[in-house]
C-alpha cells in the first residue's frame, strides 16, 4: 500500500461520483478550449482577410458602425448605398484605383449563399486570385467566379448552371483557395449583379488603392470632399472589427470562466460529500496512526488527480468539439468566414498547458476546503458508532 | 514488573452539540506490561472513553496519560499519530475495516502508516494472516468475510506494526459464540507471549479470563 494507491481506491471507489465530478470538471474545461479556440480562430480569420482586401482605404456610405465593417471583410450582404455619381467622381480622384463591391446574397437549395459583384478582371487581378479552373466571367455576361469552398461544398464546375435571383447563370470559373472569406463566395459582374438585384448603379462599398502610400490621408480627404460617404483605412478597418470579436472573446471567456468556476464548485461539494461518506475511513485510517496532514495530503492528491484527467479529457473532448461547433457558429450571418474559418484555429500547445496547469490549479484549490475538514476529524467521534 | 500504562487524575468531557458530557470524571489507574486487563461496566460510563484515552485516541481534558514511559498528553498531534501507528494497536466492535481495501490492505496500512516498504508490508501481512487463520481470505474484501473473521483482520492489522499494547473494545460483542471463542483463544495466545492487553467487555465469563478486572461506573474507578 502507499498513498497513492489508497488515492486511486478513493477516486474510483463511488464511481457515479467520480463520473459526475470528472464530467462538471470536463465540461468546464472543453468550454474553455472551444471558447479560445473560436476567439482565436475569428481573429485569425479577420486578420488574414484585411491584409488580403489589396487596399489601403475603404469607402464606405456614412455611419457604418463595426458590425457593418465586418461585413466587407466577411463578404456578407450589405446595402447598396453608393450611387453611380459618387463612385464616379472618386474614380476620376488622380492616383487612386477603385474596386466597387456589391455584397448581395441568393440561395443555392435553400442555403443561403453570399454574392458579390465586382469587375471581376480587375479584381482577380488587384488581389492576386488565381484560378484553379476555367476562366474569369466577362463583364456583361452572366457567369460566376466560385470561391474553392463554396465550390466545393456545392460542387460547382465551370459549365454548371445555377440561378441567382431567379436569374439563370453559368459557373464560369472557380479559385484555387485563398484562406480567406473569398473562398466562401460567388463573384459575379459588377454590371450583372446591379442589373439582376436592381440597385441603379449602386454598390456596397469601395476598395481604394492609393498611388503614393504616404499621402493616405491626403487622398482620404480628397475622397471625402468628392463624394458623400466615409473613408477608413485598413489599419483602422481591421483595428475596429478586431475591437468587435475582442468583445466577443470577452464574452466567450467569461462563459468559460463561468463554466471552469461551476467545475470548482463541483470537486468542493464532491470532496465535502466525500468527507462525509468517508468521516468513519478518515476516522479509521488515525486510530490507525495516520497524521492529519498525511489525510490532508490524501485528499489533496485525490482532488488533484481530478484535475489532471477532468484537464487532460476536456483538452481532448474540448479539441474535438472546437473541430465540430466552429464551423457551425461561423455558418451565422457574423462569423460567415465560412471558407477559411471552417477550420478552427486551435489554442497553441503553451496555452493548452496554460488549461492544463489551470485545471489542475483550480481543482487543487477546491480541495483544500474539504482536505482541511477531513484532516481535523476528530478520529473517536467517527469509529464508535456503526 | 513495570507499569507500562498510568493515568492520573484524568478528566474527560465532551462538548457535545448541547451540553457538556462528563465522561470521566477523576480517573487514577495503572496497567502493568504484560498483563490482560478487563475493563467492564455499565453501558454509558465511560469505558470506552478511558480506553480511547489510554490509547492515545483522544485528549483528556485534565490530568495526564503515560504509555511506554512517554506522557501522551504533552504530544503533539502528529507524534500522538505516530504513538498510535507503532505501539498500540485498537481493535473495536464493529470491526472498522476499510471497505474499499481487501484484506490483505487492510493488514498493511498500519504499516505504510508507520513508513514500512511494500515488500515488507505484504510480506509480514501474509504472516499475521497465517497467524490468525485467513492466508485463504487474504485477497478478499470485507465484504465477504463473516463477522468473526473480520474481527481476526482486524486483530492482525491490531498487530501489523508488533505493538507494545493491544486495546479491544467489546471485540466479541458482534460475534457469535463460535467466532468470539476463537478471537478469545487469539487473546490468550498473544498474552502468553508477553503482549499487554486491554480489553472493554460487558460479558462477566470474557471478565473471569483476565488477570485483573476494573470496573467503570459513572466516569470513576469503582
Ligand atoms: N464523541 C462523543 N461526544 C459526546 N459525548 C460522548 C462521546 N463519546 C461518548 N460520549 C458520552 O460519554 C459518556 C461515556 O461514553 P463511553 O462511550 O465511554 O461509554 P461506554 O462505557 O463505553 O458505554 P458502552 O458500554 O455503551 O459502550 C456517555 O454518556 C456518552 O454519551
Ligand atoms: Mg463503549
Amino acid at each position: 500500500m502507499n498513498d497513492y494507491r489508497l488515492v486511486l481506491r478513493n477516486l474510483f471507489g463511488s464511481r457515479s461520483r467520480f463520473a459526475l465530478t470528472l464530467t462538471g470538471i470536463t465540461v468546464g474545461i472543453t468550454a474553455l478550449v472551444v471558447m479560445m479556440s473560436l476567439g482565436g480562430g475569428l481573429r485569425a480569420q479577420i486578420e488574414r482577410q484585411a491584409t488580403d482586401l489589396g487596399a489601403n482605404l475603404i469607402v464606405t456610405p456614412k455611419g457604418w458602425c463595426a458590425y457593418e465593417q465586418v461585413k466587407v471583410l466577411s463578404g456578407n450582404q450589405l446595402p447598396d448605398a453608393i450611387p453611380p455619381d459618387e463612385v464616379a467622381a472618386i474614380e476620376a480622384i488622380d492616383g487612386v484605383t477603385v474596386l466597387p463591391y456589391l455584397t448581395v446574397g441568393s440561395a443555392i437549395d435553400n442555403e443561403p449563399v453570399p454574392v458579390t459583384g465586382v469587375r471581376v478582371a480587375e479584381t482577380v487581378a488587384a488581389k492576386r486570385w488565381s484560378v484553379a479552373e476555367g476562366e474569369i466571367p466577362a463583364a456583361g455576361e452572366h457567369g460566376v467566379l466560385a470561391g474553392a469552398a463554396i465550390a466545393e461544398s456545392f460542387a460547382l464546375a465551370p459549365g454548371d448552371s445555377l440561378t441567382l435571383r431567379g436569374t439563370p447563370f453559368t459557373v464560369r470559373g472557380v479559385m484555387a483557395s485563398t484562406g480567406t472569406g473569398d473562398d466562401g463566395v460567388l463573384f459575379i459582374p459588377l454590371d450583372v449583379a446591379q442589373e439582376v438585384y436592381e440597385t441603379s448603379g449602386r454598390v456596397s462599398f469601395l476598395a481604394v488603392s492609393v498611388a503614393d502610400l504616404s499621402a493616405v490621408d491626403l487622398y482620404a480627404q480628397r475622397i471625402t470632399d468628392a463624394a458623400n460617404v466615409a473613408v477608413i483605412s485598413d489599419r483602422q478597418l481591421l483595428a475596429s472589427v478586431l475591437s468587435v470579436v475582442d468583445s466577443v472573446g470577452t464574452t466567450l471567456t467569461v462563459i468559460a470562466a463561468v463554466a471552469v468556476l461551476t467545475a470548482a464548485f463541483g470537486i468542493i461539494n464532491t470532496m465535502l460529500m466525500a468527507t462525509l461518506e468517508r468521516r468513519r475511513e478518515i476516522g479509521i485510517l488515525k486510530s490507525l496512526g495516520s497524521t492529519n496532514a498525511r489525510v490532508f495530503r490524501v485528499f489533496m492528491l485525490e482532488a488533484a488527480a481530478y484535475g489532471v484527467i477532468g484537464g487532460v479529457v476536456g483538452l481532448v473532448v474540448g479539441t474535438a468539439a472546437s473541430h465540430i461547433i466552429t464551423p457551425l457558429i461561423a455558418a451565422n450571418e457574423f462569423t460567415a468566414f465560412v471558407g477559411g474559418a471552417r477550420v478552427s484555429a486551435l489554442p497553441p500547445l503553451s496555452d493548452m498547458l496554460a488549461i492544463l496547469i489551470g485545471a489542475v490549479a483550480v481543482s487543487t484549490a477546491s480541495g483544500l476546503y474539504p482536505a482541511w475538514r477531513a484532516a481535523r476529524l476528530a478520529p473517536v467521534e467517527a469509529i464508535s458508532y456503526e | 514488573m513495570s507499569d507500562a500504562l498510568i493515568v492520573r487524575g484524568v478528566h474527560k468531557t465532551y462538548n457535545g452539540r448541547s451540553v457538556p458530557t462528563p465522561a470521566l470524571r477523576g480517573v487514577d489507574l495503572e496497567i502493568e506490561a504484560g498483563t490482560f486487563t478487563c475493563i467492564v461496566g455499565p453501558s454509558g460510563h465511560g469505558k470506552s472513553t478511558l480506553l480511547h484515552l489510554l490509547g492515545g485516541l483522544d485528549r483528556p481534558s485534565a490530568g495526564a496519560v503515560h504509555a511506554f514511559g512517554e506522557d501522551l498528553s504533552k504530544m503533539s498531534d502528529a507524534r500522538l499519530a505516530r504513538f498510535r501507528a507503532e505501539r498500540v494497536g485498537f481493535v473495536f466492535q464493529f470491526f472498522n475495516l476499510l471497505k474499499g481495501l481487501d484484506v490483505t490492505e487492510n493488514v498493511s496500512m498500519p504499516m505504510m502508516l508507520a513508513g514500512r516498504s511494500p515488500r515488507e508490508q505484504r510480506d509480514r501481512a501474509a504472516d499475521l494472516l497465517a497467524s490468525v487463520g485467513l492466508s485463504e481470505k487474504a485477497h478478499a474484501r470485507p465484504s465477504e468475510l463473516s463477522g468473526g473473521q473480520m474481527q481476526r483482520v482486524a486483530i492482525a492489522r491490531a498487530l501489523a506494526n508488533d505493538p507494545e499494547a493491544l486495546m479491544l473494545d467489546e471485540p466479541t460483542g458482534n460475534l457469535d459464540s463460535v467466532s468470539e471463542a476463537e478471537v478469545l483463544a487469539i487473546l490468550d495466545e498473544l498474552h502468553s507471549a508477553g503482549r499487554t492487553i486491554v480489553m472493554v467487555t460487558h460479558s462477566p465469563e470474557i471478565a473471569a479470563r483476565a488477570e485483573r478486572v476494573v470496573e467503570v461506573r459513572d466516569g470513576l474507578i469503582a
